[in-house]
């Protein structure tokens, strides 16, 4: 079944979109690559009205606010572990991620629940907004939940913040440009 | 995972706690010793315009022995974290400690009993101890393309550490060989590098992550950092040729441009500070925030003295505010918040229970350490602006006091750190 922004369902301009090759950046990330440049060079071709389909490992958060910023809306989904399908459509970028299960906190993050818990994307925030985001989401939710972080390195600094309030890091999945941390109360 | 990811090698950008430390312990008892040298010298301070002695040797006790070895200590380990990036071999990091350490207290024996192979010894081990930790910390700034403004203060800092470095030899030679054309101008333009070049920007460019990061405020924009380091290496450029060209009014007027960036500096933490998630400040901002005073202060004494104003008492309350009152109340107050903060990510990081940070720092040496050393600043600014010798005697007994008590928060923190260890033994 598909997973990702299927509370709000598709938005009406996604039939063009699912016409597009999609541009599968999964095995530049396994090559240890960061495919950011060449996904730009695709940006730049794009005119209004235009699409992009991208294939990723898990929800490009920072690539959505980034080209949100450019005028492109954009739409999730999740086929798979470890699949994200994420269409871009040029039309101004006001409704990007907007009535899809994704909230964006003060400090830029995108939060979402999956079935391991409740997700949060902290890369490309500037320090020290991923501790500021991460604690924020902690501090307002019950115990029993499992908190999976999306960093883009090992969050030392954040250790000692958790500790006082009584989180841990329970482990951690270290991938190119995406450090994934399930944190837990206790 | 997905096939081919690899490890970032997160774990490996944490130094062992033992380098860390080993600055930051060798810090603590030198800044006991300096506050001791300066009690016995107490009746050089007061109109102090320079040359060897007591007092130049507990200056460089506090500016090599513990603003130095702080910042080389905590550079190590919060450069690599913050950006990303490897450090360099541990045994370079070793190295560093080794030559600043055994250089530093070499220097200031040749400087208080004016023994000439002393001092040049003790120079060349100190210059090749920051020539290793400069070409250590440039190594890992080359290629971050993240956090500018800390990278670009971090690079002015490096840039008038080169300078002060060549300078300081240069000035030690000089004692014996004379040959000097301006010794006092370059002594100026040595501490000018050393305060605001080399301390000043490391401490401007730390602060973007650090305060942030202990207050859990909004993060400094990278448009402030960028001109704030601009205009510092502009202030420092230009005040540093002007003074040892003899320029005074082309000095006050770097002096302008450092307040400017200073002003900028302060009024970006403010910000974070104003939007912070702690409702309290932590205890350490008891020192953070007269630090931030006595620094624009400290300017407008150097103003005064570049437009001329007499130097008896000026020049010797410069350098109390620069080095006393900005950077060692800055330093110490940041000390005594990442000694706790480092224990505690090292014990969380090695799988064990982390040990929370109000559990470790122990509240009354702290209290103790700031009054002592709020009493200390004022005895001394009383003795040198009264020709008096009396409060300087009693500032400096304080200040002995109060780093007493620092080194006995150090002493506390170990052994409830060490007790943590056992009781929850790393996994």
């Amino acid at each position: 079944m598909d997973e990702g922004d299927k509370a709000a369902g598709p938005p009406a301009w996604l039939a063009a979109a699912l016409e597009i090759e999609p541009f599968d950046v999964r095995p530049i990330l396994a090559d240890g690559e960061d495919p950011f440049s060449r996904l730009m060079d695709k940006v730049a071709d794009i005119g209004d009205g235009g699409a992009l389909v991208v294939d990723a490992p898990f929800n490009p958060t920072p690539l959505r606010r980034t080209l949100a910023k450019q005028g492109f809306s954009s739409y999730g989904r999740k086929l798979a572990a470890a699949h994200w399908r994420i269409y871009f459509h040029q039309d101004g970028g006001a409704d990007w991620e907007q009535g899809a299960e994704v909230t964006v906190g003060l400090e830029g993050a995108a939060s979402w629940r999956e079935e391991d818990g409740l997700h949060i994307d902290v890369r490309k925030l500037a320090p020290p907004g991923p501790m500021v985001a991460i604690l924020r989401l902690i501090e307002g939710l019950n115990p029993a939940e499992t908190v999976v972080v999306h960093h883009e390195r090992m969050p030392q600094f954040l250790i000692p913040e958790l500790a006082e309030r009584g989180w841990r890091i329970d482990r951690v999945v270290e991938e190119f440009a995406n450090v994934q941390l399930w944190l837990e109360h206790g | 995972m997905f096939a081919g990811a690899f490890l970032t090698g997160a774990a490996d950008r944490l130094l062992p706690p033992s380098v860390p430390y080993r600055f930051f312990v060798t810090a603590l008892v030198l800044h006991a010793v300096a506050w001791g040298l300066l009690l016995v010298g107490a009746d050089e301070v007061v109109g102090f315009q320079g040359g060897l002695g007591m007092v130049l040797a507990a200056l460089h006790l506090v500016t090599l022995g513990v603003l130095a070895m702080t910042a080389i200590g905590a550079a190590f380990q919060l450069l690599p974290v913050a950006t990303g990036r490897q450090l360099g071999p541990l045994w370079a990091c070793r190295l560093t400690w080794w030559l600043l350490a055994t250089g530093t207290a070499v220097l200031a024996y040749g400087m208080a009993t004016a023994t000439t192979a002393a001092l040049h010894g003790g120079a060349t081990l100190v210059v090749a101890g920051l020539m290793v930790a400069l070409v250590l910390l440039a190594g890992t700034l080359a290629g971050v393309k993240t956090l500018p403004g800390v990278v670009r203060h971090a690079w002015v800092a490096l840039g008038a550490l080169v300078l002060l470095a060549t300078l300081g030899l240069l000035l030690a030679v000089d004692f014996s060989t004379g040959w000097l054309p301006d010794h006092q101008a370059a002594a100026i333009a040595h501490a000018v590098l050393g305060g605001y070049g080399f301390m000043g920007n490391l401490a401007l460019g730390f602060s973007y992550v650090l305060v942030p990061m202990f207050v859990l405020g909004g993060a400094v924009p990278d448009a402030v950092g960028k001109r704030t380091a601009a205009l510092a290496a502009l202030a420092l450029v230009v005040g540093v040729v002007a003074i040892l060209e003899g320029a005074g009014p082309v000095v006050a007027l770097a002096g302008l441009v450092g307040l400017v960036a200073v002003a900028e500096h302060l009024r970006a933490l403010a910000a974070s500070i104003r939007s912070r998630m702690k409702k309290r400040l932590e205890t350490f901002f008891r020192l953070l925030i007269p630090a931030w005073a006595v620094l624009p202060a400290s300017l407008l004494a150097g103003i005064a003295l570049a437009l001329g104003a007499p130097s008896e008492r000026l020049a010797p309350l410069w350098g109390l505010l620069l080095v006393f009152g900005w950077l060692l109340t800055f330093v110490t107050g940041i000390l005594q918040r990442i000694m706790p903060f480092l224990a505690s990510m090292h014990s969380g990081i090695t799988g064990g229970k982390p040990a929370l940070l109000s559990k470790l720092a122990a509240g009354w040496p702290l209290a103790l350490h700031a009054a002592l050393h709020g009493l200390a600043l004022l005895a001394l600014a009383v003795g040198i602006l009264t020709d008096t010798v009396w409060p300087v005697r009693i500032g400096a007994a304080c200040g002995l006091a109060g780093a007493l008590a620092l080194i006995a928060f150090a002493v506390e923190l170990a052994r409830r750190y060490r007790a943590h260890r056992q009781a929850n033994p790393p996994l």
